[in-house]
């Protein structure tokens, strides 16, 4: 073992600049927010949107990202994909919970009870459900290899089966009641601002939380590295790895 | 094609040496099929028939996720999983013959307790037998795809059964949807059309996943 200053992680280049941008964006956002127009027919409770809506593009990326991350892992074998994959599955699940407590309470409001199986709202909850077993797995594999492998096998089969469930829960399921909130024009006068500023924010957040998750799991698998390099012997004396 | 048949011939084989895969299905689906004329109220009787399909696949995912979980495990005894893995031979191909066995399980499965299920809830799935044994079939099919791909994962977790339910069921809904509608469909005399097509499709793109991913899962 040298004394060498370690050098920073990968990710920790990204720490100050994405949470510079998250901060900005987000006492941006909340200024917008509290000065933008109340709804007409909802009344203040439609602010909730600003809440809403970005939390679920931010858990849809992480998703994504979860999906991409395992398939570069799959094809490239490289950790660091690995690494990804497992972060944005965190702030997915985090986000994806935001969305789903959100909801309830905005549905109370407007729609008159807390939850409907409207396709989009049950697509949500399970990949909320499906990114949730995709931690599990990674906390129950023996052997970080093994389970990075098996989580990315889940991963992208889990992505596989979004465009199925909305597919099928629209064919058989329930009305949908969401509206179709990408066209354009959709938001009143003075919304489109604290709408975009929302979602830029919880994009920023997101992926700031992504680059501290990443570089935790750097730091972890360079101490797990050390370890094995300065005490080789203590891994072949047997017996359980967390009593040593 | 001959890797395919000797994983599956070897599957049914070791199952009909022992019987103990199929006899606990169908007792667990059979037990499964009290609980639930047990948890109904006693007059349920034609209220009962629209909820019906959705009972009997209730039935069936609980015996093929006993079932799956059954295949991975007995491969673990000797280190088998490893000597399949090992076996000069594509994966995939190891895949289809693991999934055919749990298929042909689990149709058996499916046909003794379609029948008890007709017979306890008074449900008359005779006149429909033929179109119903092909959504069951179709139903099976996904099944047995995605729970060979996923009990392959399940078995080397510390939580073993606890997990393949976990991974399995937020991925079956679209497919359980199509059963389900589809059986719904059969028994009020509806155009079962749009159950089957989401079926094909839904089998279709499980067996193509499952195909390609299963040469990750399997290791050593």
């Amino acid at each position: 073992m040298t004394n060498d200053a370690p050098a920073p992680s990968r990710a920790a280049r990204w720490r100050r600049p994405t949470l510079l941008l998250a901060l900005a964006l987000v006492v941006g956002w909340a200024f917008a927010v509290l000065t933008a127009p109340e709804d007409s027919m909802q009344g203040v409770i439609q602010k909730i949107l600003y809440v809403h809506v970005p939390c679920a593009f931010a858990a849809y990326a992480g998703f994504g990202l979860t999906a991409l991350g395992g398939a570069l892992y799959l094809w490239r074998g490289d950790e660091r994909y690995d690494r990804l994959g497992r972060a944005a599955a965190e702030a997915g699940v985090l986000f994806c919970t935001l969305v789903i407590v959100t909801g309830p309470i905005w549905a109370k409001g407007t729609w008159g009870r807390w939850w409907s199986w409207d396709p989009r709202l049950t697509v949500t909850l399970l990949l909320w459900f499906i990114y949730l077993a995709y931690l599990l797995i990674r906390g129950f594999t023996e052997g970080s290899e093994r389970g990075a492998r098996f989580a990315a096998v889940y991963g992208i089969a889990g992505l596989a089966a979004v465009p199925l469930n909305y597919f099928a829960i629209e064919l058989f399921g329930g009305r949908a009641i969401h509206p179709e909130n990408l066209q354009r024009g959709s938001l009143g006068e003075g919304m489109g601002l604290p709408f975009a500023l929302g979602v830029l924010a919880g994009l920023a957040v997101f992926a700031h939380l992504v680059v501290r998750r990443v570089e935790i799991e750097e730091l972890r698998s360079r101490a797990q590295d050390d370890e094995a390099e300065a005490a080789p012997e203590r891994r072949l004396e047997g017996g359980a790895p967390w009593r040593t | 094609m001959n890797v395919v048949l000797a994983v599956l011939w070897k599957d049914l084989v070791s199952e009909w040496r022992s019987r103990d895969r199929v006899v606990s299905m169908l007792l667990f689906s059979l037990l499964v099929v009290v609980v639930l004329h047990f948890s109904l109220p006693p007059d349920a009787g034609t209220t009962l028939r629209a909820g019906a399909a959705g009972l009997l696949w209730v039935a069936y995912v609980f015996a093929a996720v006993l079932g799956m979980n059954r295949s991975f495990a007995l491969e673990l005894e000797n280190e088998a999983l490893s000597g399949l893995a090992l076996a000069p031979a594509d994966r995939g191909h190891v895949f289809l013959g693991k999934a055919a066995a749990s298929f042909v399980l689990l149709l058996a499965v499916q046909a003794a307790t379609a029948f008890a299920f007709a017979l306890a809830f008074d449900v008359a799935l005779l006149p429909v037998a033929l179109r119903f044994a092909g959504i069951a079939a179709l139903g099976g099919l996904g099944l047995a795809a995605v729970g060979t791909l996923f009990a392959a994962v399940a078995v080397r977790t510390r939580q073993r059964e606890v997990m393949l339910p976990l991974l399995l069921l937020p991925v079956l809904v679209p497919l359980l949807l199509g059963a389900v509608r589809g059986t719904a469909a059969l028994l009020e005399g509806a155009s079962i059309g749009p159950a089957v097509r989401l079926l094909l499709v839904t089998d279709a793109i499980y067996l193509i996943v499952s195909f390609v991913l299963f040469d990750f899962v399997l290791d050593e």
